[in-house]
């Protein structure tokens, strides 16, 4: 194979195994139907629709109003702890809907925390509670739009400072007063962006398994889930997660499209920036209530809630089973992220080198991974690993059924996008006159790569791997399903602890996933700082 | 006699008190008068406007529209209850809505809107592109679209902050020529911001230079 050949082949040879667990999926819809399809069908499916569809409308219009009324609170106004909320309101990011919806109900049950200390200060009894029976549709609303809501404050606040002042000024003297302006005008003009930001939210909500399986909620996760291991129906778990596949492909291509359509900004040669109206007495403490308290509840409380179990049991931080599970997780996602940015740095060199429009193509859709559910991933994977064992590895059994290949391989398809977004923006800042210097000078193919790009995109690799093992870590589904027996990690000790109710347990794998969960924070609170508006004097 | 429409007197402005780059201003404008402040860029000729136009509070000084007291240190009318037009270089149209639904933003409840938007139109001879979006529109056109939205709720006055400097010179002589005789047809009382001599002189009755945050 020539080097020409080998840049070309390399985008087309990775999609087929990136989309090789989501055919195996899809096919099953034109499989058998068994028994169990037709008393899913006529049973159950009502409710895993129902559910997800209440679901992804509360979270959505839960998520647009903490989303948009923040981002326009820091980028309009000027008040105490504003420089901190900027970059302070992507915290909850870091929390996994699970671990949120863990400590959840550690706080707000019939004997959680919450209920207690109210008890304590009050000296009640125990049968009186004050906060509302969480472990619901309500409840699971709550905890997705306080951990998802980043998603539509980042891009809501990117187009809020893209908005010419003039324009929201002209509003001003054509009648509307400032907060008309933020319905009437700047609301409906970052539509585009906010939609973007609202499908990655109903991606992730429809996504999720660990926070509806705790609040028992029958979605299609949760049903896929039961469907395999309960009822050991694979076939039918796969006919499920194709509908869940299917529904999640609708968003994903919304999503898309919303990139592609003109956001209304007035970035132009007589563009001026916003000016930020300063805010004293109750409106400051408004606005600050206003930032705060998506913060405290997405971030401080479960933290501090954490934090309390973690000390309760003495901080099992230094346990052995912490250790290994911590040395499992980090390992695999060390190696995940490894080989997320080798591949999206061998691809973008390959788009570099042999630039065509179907490989363009091509490589968008590899970044189709991040939108599949873990759950569905798991299921396709395990199929693929059946039959590649079945087919290739004939004479033995079971090769990388139930290895770490495939749990590895799921990752990577999972967090592919995360690794080429950022190595694709370092690519974008190098000038293609450095290619045509470096083939003057006789450095081409491996030898450019090594030489010139590697060595100037050192930090969007590294931003790459961190990403990806932070993402890594958080994944729940797929690990369960994936990982070989007796093997866990972070995660899986952290659901299992909570799926048992040892809450105090879970405290100390939960706080590490925090943790691991901030390095991507703190690169995008660092982009945050440096994209704040022209202050004004 | 006519009546003063604008009325500013004392008005400095600035940072703080140490550093004011507007300085004791004064200035009257009567009813249908068009009057230019013309001045280097820097000078504080767009200030003055956003103070006027409530987007600013003065340190010292007042502003009165029609007689009533509208900004001063300790009270500001907000913009949206003083009734003037303000169009400045940007043009600040709204792109995502369309050149008739532009024009008629700031008179949604108004009964008589679509007779308005559609006098506007042909005034400004723009009937041809009220279904399309600012984007699609040439630099001229969108100039023509900025100034038929401000006279649309028809303001006591109308205030413009070098309207025409984005555009080309041939462009600017043939906008002069047809805004004025747009204004004139209304009668309009103008207060135009410009650095450029001939177009104060075609465009205004009046001319009162400024120089380092004072008129002269």
């Amino acid at each position: 194979m020539n080097k020409l050949t080998f840049w070309r082949f390399l985008p087309f040879a990775v999609l087929l195994v990136f989309t090789a667990p989501l055919i195996i999926v899809i096919s099953s819809l034109f499989g058998e139907y068994s028994e169990n399809w037709s008393h899913l069908f006529e049973f159950v499916l009502i409710d895993y629709i129902s559910s997800s569809l209440y679901l992804v409308i509360g979270v959505s219009l839960l998520v647009f109003i903490l989303g948009t009324v923040t981002a326009w609170t820091v980028t309009s106004y000027n008040f105490t702890g504003k420089r901190i909320f900027e970059w302070a309101l992507i915290l909850p990011l870091s929390i996994p809907p699970y671990i949120l919806a863990y400590t959840f109900t550690g706080l707000f049950d019939h004997y959680g925390d919450a209920n207690n200390l109210v008890r304590f200060l009050f000296n009640l009894e125990n049968s009186s509670i004050f906060f509302p029976n969480v472990r619901n549709i309500y409840g699971a609303i709550i905890v997705f739009a306080f951990t998802l809501y980043p998603y539509v404050y980042l891009v809501s606040r990117s187009a809020f400072i893209n908005q010419s002042r003039s324009m929201k000024e002209s509003a001003r003297i054509l009648g509307l007063n400032q907060y008309q302006v933020f319905y009437k005008l700047a609301l409906p003009l970052i539509r585009p962006a906010a939609i973007g930001g609202l499908m990655l939210v109903i991606m992730e909500t429809l996504s999720d398994f660990g926070a509806v399986d705790h609040f028992a909620i029958q979605t299609f996760t949760t049903g896929i889930f039961r469907t395999w291991y309960g009822l050991y129906d694979i076939q039918t778990a796969m006919q499920l997660a194709s509908l869940l596949l299917l529904t999640v492909g609708v968003f994903y291509l919304i999503e898309r499209q919303s990139r592609g359509e003109g956001i209304y900004t007035s970035r132009n040669s007589t563009y001026s920036p916003n000016q930020q109206e300063s805010l004293k007495g109750y409106k400051a403490l408004i606005a600050f209530l206003i930032c705060f308290i998506p913060i405290f509840i997405g971030f401080i409380l479960p933290i501090i809630e954490l934090l309390l179990w973690a000390f309760e049991v003495n901080l099992e931080f230094f346990s052995n089973k912490f250790i290994e599970n911590s040395i499992n997780t980090l390992t695999l996602s060390l190696a995940t992220g490894l080989v997320c940015a080798a591949l999206a740095l061998l691809i973008n060199f390959s788009i570099r080198f042999t630039p065509n429009e179907l490989i363009l193509r091509l490589s968008y859709l590899l970044s189709i991974g991040y939108a599949v559910p873990g759950l569905i991933l798991a299921v396709g994977m395990v199929q693929l690993m059946v039959f590649l064992d079945a087919n290739v590895f004939l004479g033995f059994e079971f090769v990388l059924t139930g290895s770490l290949f495939g749990l590895i391989l799921a990752y990577i398809i999972k967090t592919y996008a995360l690794a080429n977004s950022s190595i694709e923006s370092g690519y974008e800042r190098l000038s293609h006159a450095l290619d045509d210097s470096a083939k003057l000078l006789g450095s081409s193919g491996f030898r450019m790569l090594k030489n010139v790009h590697i060595p100037l995109l050192k930090t969007s690799i590294l931003t790459s791997v961190l990403l990806v093992m932070s993402d890594v870590v958080k994944e729940l589904p797929a690990t369960l399903i994936l990982r070989p027996f007796n093997f866990e990690t972070l995660a899986v000790s952290t659901y299992t602890y909570a799926s048992e109710e040892r809450m105090l347990q879970a405290a100390a794998p939960a706080i590490a996933i925090v943790l691991i969960g901030l390095i991507p924070i703190v690169f995008l609170s660092k982009m945050i700082r440096s994209s704040r508006p022209v202050e004004e004097k | 006699m006519n009546e003063i429409v604008l009325e500013i007197n004392n008005l400095s402005h600035g940072y703080n008190e140490n550093n004011e780059f507007l300085q004791n201003i004064n200035l009257d404008i009567s009813s249908g008068e068009k009057v230019a402040i013309l001045g280097p860029s820097g000078c504080g000729k767009s200030t003055l406007l956003r103070l006027i136009a409530g987007l600013e509070k003065p340190n010292t000084g007042d502003i009165k529209i029609n007689g009533q007291l509208v900004s001063s240190n300790n009270f500001l009318t907000p913009p949206e209850k003083r009734n003037i037009g303000l169009v400045v270089q940007e043009k600040a149209l709204f792109p995502h809505l369309s050149i008739h639904e532009n024009i008629s933003f700031g008179i949604k409840k108004d009964k008589e809107k679509n007779t308005i938007v559609s006098d506007l139109l042909n005034l400004f001879k723009i009937e041809d592109l009220k279904n399309k979006y600012p984007h699609e529109i040439s630099g001229g056109e969108q100039q023509r679209v900025a100034l038929a939205r401000s006279l649309a709720p028809n303001p006591k006055f109308l205030m413009l902050d070098e309207p025409f400097s984005a555009l080309d010179k041939n462009l600017k002589e043939s906008l002069y020529e047809e805004i004025s005789e747009v204004f004139s047809r209304k009668n309009s009382t103008i207060l135009l911001v410009t650095h450029d001599n001939s177009e104060a002189q075609i465009m205004t009755d009046r001319q009162i230079k400024m120089e380092q945050g004072q008129l002269l």
